[in-house]
């Protein structure tokens, strides 16, 4: 039996019309009622908390009903690290529809929401989101994103683990904009070979990518800390107490992990999302909004740059209660709005059904958010080790056509195949260098060739796994870093994925990357919500889909030329 | 495909009648099936609604076809299913347990593993049918022969999240609620009801 | 020197002539004739604690204190091995240490590796934990 089985008929006669009603793929996803006393609810509880905010001495005292002594850990943390003490009365003493019109008001400027907004408690928040529809949460995102030009995540993996595939992909999708790339392993000690070439499939695409290993925390530490990877996202973090502590963290141990980060140079955020207290069985009776909110102040005060929410790995959760979708956006707009870079979600398997995939989307697609998809599927979703994406390589051209179709900028674009096959091939080739030059086994030609043309890992040669296996534990062993894969690249020919490499690397030691919401563009210029601020203030401001980018996403695989329709333009 | 439908015969039906407080076997010839506090009972199938009648008859013959025993156990303070699995594990003469959610989640356990740890774990359980349960009793009777057998192939199903993931969370929920805290394991008999012979 | 502001960021585009290498190199230095010629080591492309000073202006100017806090925390790490911080790490988690434990990791934060930020959070984490139950129970076995 699979899941995706139909369900099967009733045995009453049904009407033919319904008989065609039941065979949609949306009566293959899971719906529930809610259950506000258990938490299983998405953002409109009686059983969440009153805002109330006191201070005595510089210390918050009384947080959303509760007195300092019965604060939880939580609780601790976001009223000794999260909230602006001068400011908090005086916020939250503001009618939360009064709050809620700033975020909306496009004559409010988004230096004047954050200087509300970092002084609410976590309850006040939710009273504030709970006044909006979901277009007003998507006009509240359009201003307070922190990075002016939104952009895209994808994901690179194998269901092979296969480190040439994971170039191959890896250049093709930063050749179609992914500003950041994440891979992880099935067989986890595959990971320094596949985070190698990750990267180096990335700089073959486009310089200036960044990418990610997602695996436990040392090892990813260990990674970022010999210039592997560039960055990390996968610290989770929880909303109630109980939960945080079933994942053996808390939120102290958390930020001295964001510390540690920071101090190798590497970007990090953190990652939460609406569904994951309830799913592990301790929402403590509160509803799943109300308990992301309290994860997004936590990250908020252990002082990281950003964090990937919107539900991630429990979507199914929020995903089959009334409202879930509504509250996923007002989970994204509340990182935005407490000033935090986020990367929002759509980036795990969510519906059969195609509409409501694409329509899981648009709150964040639309607006625009720092980073669209946390992992939008940048190979098959069959071989999407993070267990399949909401869209995957697939979806491509109707991403491209829906971003041309709104005029909206989603971080991908249309590339030509020729392009797309030069990249590939050379991603593969630069690999087989480094590994040559490493003396790690061997990639052979028919390998290059198949990754030139592939699609899944299913069209590769079978690769030696145990050798494979030896070369990423001798990669560990011998202190392999990042300076080595850019003396590989040099030595053997590859002089500009060399020096994309080393720009790369050379941005650690500037700590640029670690402000905000930062991204490299492709003249390596640091974009973050420093020196690109998001500075929408109504129509005709803020970030417009314009000029040569508009041209380059005007383009599609087929479109008729108005010059001589007897052809396509390319 | 289990899902029941109005036109299918009769299903089999399984009652717990309780013996009394479970006691620590002796035999190395047996394997104890830990059951959680609403299998049925509170809940009469899965997520998948395989009935647990046919759970608890694949698994025990999945166990008795390698010559080995069954012995049921139901836990009642915890709905945690390394928990539930280790303290069979323990009581087992053989040292080797399975555990069993209402939804379907099992766990084949062994007493000197550490209790988060496991033998082989089947986390998925709207993948869990009638002969992966056959095949997951018969597995953890080979480990109580001191055999070491092919682990069962485990199944994956990206869209399962969808489908599935908030029941599954629902299911939790109420299977938590039938905790019933400070009473230790009992001694159970299936006393299987009317249907066919499947 | 006057503050930083906003307009000095990137650093490594406005301002590279303020960004040094822990080994003291310019950060001009690191060019691919340095890498080829095995002048750079892996040292050399890491972050000083001078420059995550820098960084923590810029997000104090950009009226991000949280940020800024954590790079300052940042700052001080730079001097503490990279085992020596996973192991830090690993004793804040739920019940791994003893309040007696806690103390003695903030006193070595602060005189061993002259990081009074970090020693600050530790203690602050050593009182919570104390109230909510998460500290290790001190054992004969154990430390």
């Amino acid at each position: 039996m699979t899941s995706t089985a139909p369900r099967q008929s009733t045995g009453h006669q049904q009407s033919l019309r319904t008989e065609i009603l039941e065979a949609r793929s949306v009566n293959l996803d899971g719906f529930v009622e809610e259950w506000p006393e258990k938490g299983l609810v998405a953002m409109e509880s009686a059983f969440d908390p009153a805002p109330s905010v006191r201070v005595e001495d510089g210390r918050i005292v009384e947080l959303d009903g509760k007195l300092r002594d019965d604060f939880d850990f939580m609780d601790t943390f976001i009223a000794n690290h999260a909230i602006d003490v001068t400011s908090a009365e005086e916020s939250n003493a503001l009618p939360s529809a009064q709050v809620a019109r700033m975020l909306i008001d496009p004559s409010v400027s988004r230096d004047e929401v954050l200087a509300v907004t970092r002084g609410l408690t976590p309850a006040k928040v939710l009273d504030v989101v709970k006044l909006m529809n979901v277009v007003e949460i998507m006009q509240g995102m359009q201003k307070m994103r922190a990075r002016r030009t939104p952009a895209n995540q994808g994901h690179s993996t194998s269901a092979r683990d296969n480190p040439i595939q994971v170039a191959a992909d890896a250049a093709e999708g930063a050749l179609r904009g992914f500003a950041e790339l994440e891979t992880t392993l099935g067989v986890l000690r595959y990971a320094p070979l596949v985070a190698i070439a990750l990267q180096v499939g990335a700089q073959v695409g486009r310089g200036g990518v960044l990418t990610q290993c997602a695996l436990e925390e040392a090892t990813e530490l260990e990674l970022g800390m010999r210039g592997i990877t560039a960055y990390a996202e996968t610290i989770s973090i929880y909303g109630t107490e109980s939960v945080f502590i079933d994942g053996d963290d808390t939120p102290w141990s958390k930020a001295f992990l964001a510390g540690a980060y920071a101090s190798r140079g590497i970007k990090m955020r953190f990652t939460s999302g609406t569904g994951s207290e309830v799913q592990m069985g301790n929402a403590e009776g509160k509803s799943m909004l109300y308990l992301e909110i309290r994860c997004i102040l936590m990250a908020k005060g252990a002082g990281v740059q950003g964090l990937q929410n919107g539900s991630i790995s429990c979507i199914g959760v929020p995903g089959a209660v009334p409202g879930g979708l509504r509250a996923v956006a007002a989970e994204n707009l509340v990182a935005s709005m407490v000033d935090l870079e986020c990367a929002s979600g759509n980036d795990q398997s969510f519906s059969h059904s195609a509409m409501r995939r694409t329509a899981r989307a648009m709150p964040q697609l639309l607006p625009g958010t720092d980073f669209v998809c946390s992992g939008y599927s940048s190979v098959p979703n069959a071989d999407n080790m993070f267990a399949g994406s909401n869209f995957d390589t697939e979806d491509f051209d109707d991403w491209n056509t829906i971003q041309r179709d709104f005029q909206v900028d989603g971080g991908l674009r249309h590339v030509r195949e020729d392009e797309i096959l030069q990249a590939r091939e050379k991603a593969a080739r630069a690999l087989q260098a480094v590994f040559a030059h490493l003396d790690l086994p061997p990639i052979t030609d028919d390998e290059v060739v198949a990754a030139t043309y592939a699609n899944s890992s299913n069209d590769y040669p079978f690769r030696d796994v145990l050798s494979d296996l030896k070369g990423a534990q001798s990669v560990m062993e011998r202190g392999i870093t990042g300076l080595e894969l850019v003396k590989a690249l040099e030595s053997s020919g590859f002089h500009d994925v060399a020096e994309n490499l080393l720009t790369v690397l050379r941005q650690r030691v500037s700590g640029d990357l670690l402000q905000t919401s930062a991204i490299l563009t492709a003249d390596f210029v640091p974009l973050s919500a420093i020196n690109d601020p998001n500075d929408y203030a109504g129509p005709g401001t803020g970030y417009r889909l314009e000029g040569e980018r508009w041209e380059q996403l005007k383009k599609l695989r087929h479109v008729t030329s108005s010059t001589n329709p007897e052809t396509e333009v390319g | 495909m289990t899902t029941p439908t109005t036109t299918a015969p009769p299903e089999r039906t399984v009652t717990l009648r309780e013996i009394g407080p479970a006691r620590r076997g002796t035999r190395p010839d047996e394997v104890v099936v830990a059951l959680s506090p609403a299998f049925a009972g509170h809940f009469s199938k899965t997520i998948v609604d395989v009935p647990h009648a046919e759970v608890l008859r694949q698994l025990m013959a999945g166990i008795e076809e390698q010559g080995v025993t069954a012995r049921l156990i139901r836990v009642r303070d915890t709905a945690d299913l390394a928990a539930i699995s280790h303290i069979a594990a323990k009581m087992s003469g053989s040292g080797i347990s399975v555990g069993i959610l209402s939804r379907g989640t099992t766990m084949i356990h062994q007493k000197d593993l550490a209790r988060l740890s496991n033998l082989e774990l089947f986390p998925q359980s709207p993948l869990l049918d009638a002969p992966v349960f056959r095949m997951i009793g018969s597995n953890a009777a080979q480990y109580a022969k001191g055999e070491s057998p092919q682990p069962v192939p485990t199944r994956n199903d990206q869209m399962a999240r969808p489908r599935w993931q908030a029941k599954a969370a629902l299911l939790h929920l109420k299977e938590f609620e039938c905790i019933e805290a400070d009473r230790g394991p009992v001694e159970v008999e299936a006393v299987f009801g009317p249907g066919t012979a499947g | 020197m006057t503050a930083l502001t906003r307009d000095d960021y990137p650093l490594s585009i406005n301002r590279p002539e303020l960004l040094h290498t822990p080994t003291g190199k310019p950060i001009t230095a690191l060019t691919m004739d340095a890498v080829v010629s095995g002048e750079l080591s892996a040292e050399d492309l890491r972050i000083s604690p001078e420059t995550l000073q820098l960084q923590a202006e810029l997000a104090e100017a950009s009226g991000r204190p949280q940020l800024a806090g954590n790079f300052r925390r940042a700052a001080e790490m730079t001097a503490i091995p990279d085992a020596d911080v996973l192991a830090m790490y690993n004793a804040l988690r739920p019940r791994a240490s003893t309040g007696a434990a806690l103390a003695e990791l903030a006193d070595r934060l602060e005189t061993t590796y002259s990081a009074p930020v970090c020693a600050a959070l530790v203690r602050e984490a050593a009182e919570v934990y104390e109230r909510r139950d998460l500290l290790a129970r001190p054992t004969g076995d154990d430390d």
